[in-house]
């Protein structure tokens, strides 16, 4: 998109499109403006959904801007069109996953089951089982399953979001790499040795311990330094991330 | 809870996929497996379903699953286009199965394929499965 941006452009496409009402002027005015989407959808890339989606997503923001945008109005286009934008991004993520549904206490408990369950983990050598964690907690097993559902739907728009309470021992993420990792481990499976590739080296290790080392998800999480349910989420990602690249189709 | 069957069945769409692994996630959270054995049957379920999905020619994918004397399993099944076993097992999705369950099969009757999964109790945790 290199067309020179100009606000006389803007203007003069405005008054045309009201008069005529051609739909090539709205096309003319959304191509125009389509560097303002991009640079919005850009600050929403890191909550796990495709910069491309996102895009789309803030260009129905725009043309919904356009439509009512009011040359009349002492304001620029641009500064208009942002807010509407951005709240389109924000609408999609908030439609698309459970991130600002899950109640807050559910939130909370979801953050203190988490804490409950490395310390479990480490006492008995393994994963708790859903009784031995609302024991603990002193709360219902049915407060568990929720929360811990309600983990699992958060964690499906916010897989990379900074994950402070998640990361909670970053000191051991220098960890990382420990393992001699080699992709030629993988390469039995041609087809995905490319996309595995294009796997951060977490991800990666993570992939290679719980597929191919047989190690559990507790143990893989001491490994490398976060929670079990953070190793839950980034697999359930990678896996997803393999199959839509099977597709073709992927972008991690 | 063990031995009672629950059985979910959703359009065979991407988009009902999360429903069954929903489903297994919550009853085998139920069943004394522990969190880690919850999570590695989700995903085996939505990869089984995945692999089903791809091949299937009825309208729905069908679920099962239920406690049994040792652990969980879950049966899924639909209506496929040929005979061959709809998962090779040569293939990654094989192995992502094979890593993720303790018993996997796949059964093919006629145009009619099943993925069968499952996930054992701890040993200890066999005992007392109405804790």
């Amino acid at each position: 998109m290199t067309t020179q941006y100009t606000r006389d452009d803007t203007k003069r496409l405005f008054a045309a499109l009201r008069q005529t009402g051609e739909p090539e002027l709205r096309d003319a005015l959304a191509r125009l403006h389509l560097p303002l989407v991009e640079y919005l959808a850009k600050r929403f890339k890191d909550r796990g959904e495709p910069l491309d989606d996102l895009i789309q997503v803030g260009s129905v923001g725009l043309l919904k801007a356009i439509d009512r945008f009011d040359l009349g109005r002492e304001v620029e286009f641009s500064t208009y069109a942002t807010p509407t934008i951005v709240g389109e991004l924000k609408r999609y993520f908030r439609d698309k996953g459970w991130a600002v549904r899950v109640p807050r206490r559910l939130q909370e408990l979801s953050l203190r089951l988490n804490k409950v369950i490395a310390q479990l983990t480490q006492e008995l050598g393994r994963s708790p089982t859903v009784p031995e964690i609302a024991k603990s907690a002193q709360v219902t097993e049915e407060e568990v399953l929720e929360a811990l559902e309600s983990g699992q739907a958060y964690s499906t728009t916010s897989l990379d979001a900074p994950s402070g309470e998640d990361d909670d021992a970053p000191n051991r993420a220098d960890r990382l790499g420990e393992e001699d990792f080699r992709l030629d481990n993988l390469e039995y499976f041609a087809s995905l040795a490319p996309l595995i590739e294009q796997l951060p080296e977490r991800e990666r290790t993570i992939l290679y311990l719980r597929f191919f080392k047989g190690m559990t998800q507790s143990k893989i999480a001491e490994h490398v330094g976060i929670s079990q349910m953070h190793v839950s989420r980034l697999l359930s990602r990678i896996l997803e991330f393999l199959r839509q690249g099977m597709e073709g189709e992927a972008q991690y | 809870m063990a031995s009672e069957t629950v059985t979910v069945r959703v359009p065979a769409t991407a988009g009902h996929l999360a429903l069954l692994r929903t489903a297994v996630g919550g009853y085998a959270a139920r069943d004394q497996l522990t969190i880690d054995q919850v999570d590695d049957l989700r995903m085996a379920v939505e990869e089984a379903a995945v692999q089903l999905l791809r091949h299937a020619t009825s309208e729905r994918i069908e679920l099962d699953v239920c406690g049994t004397a040792t652990g969980v399993e879950v049966r899924l099944h639909a209506e496929v286009a040929g005979e061959q076993p709809i998962i090779d097992e040569s293939s990654f999705s094989w192995s992502i199965l094979r890593a993720l369950s303790d018993d996997l099969a796949v059964e093919m009757q006629q145009r009619h394929a099943t993925i069968v999964l499952s996930k054992h109790r701890l040993p200890h945790l066999n005992e007392d499965t109405e804790a």
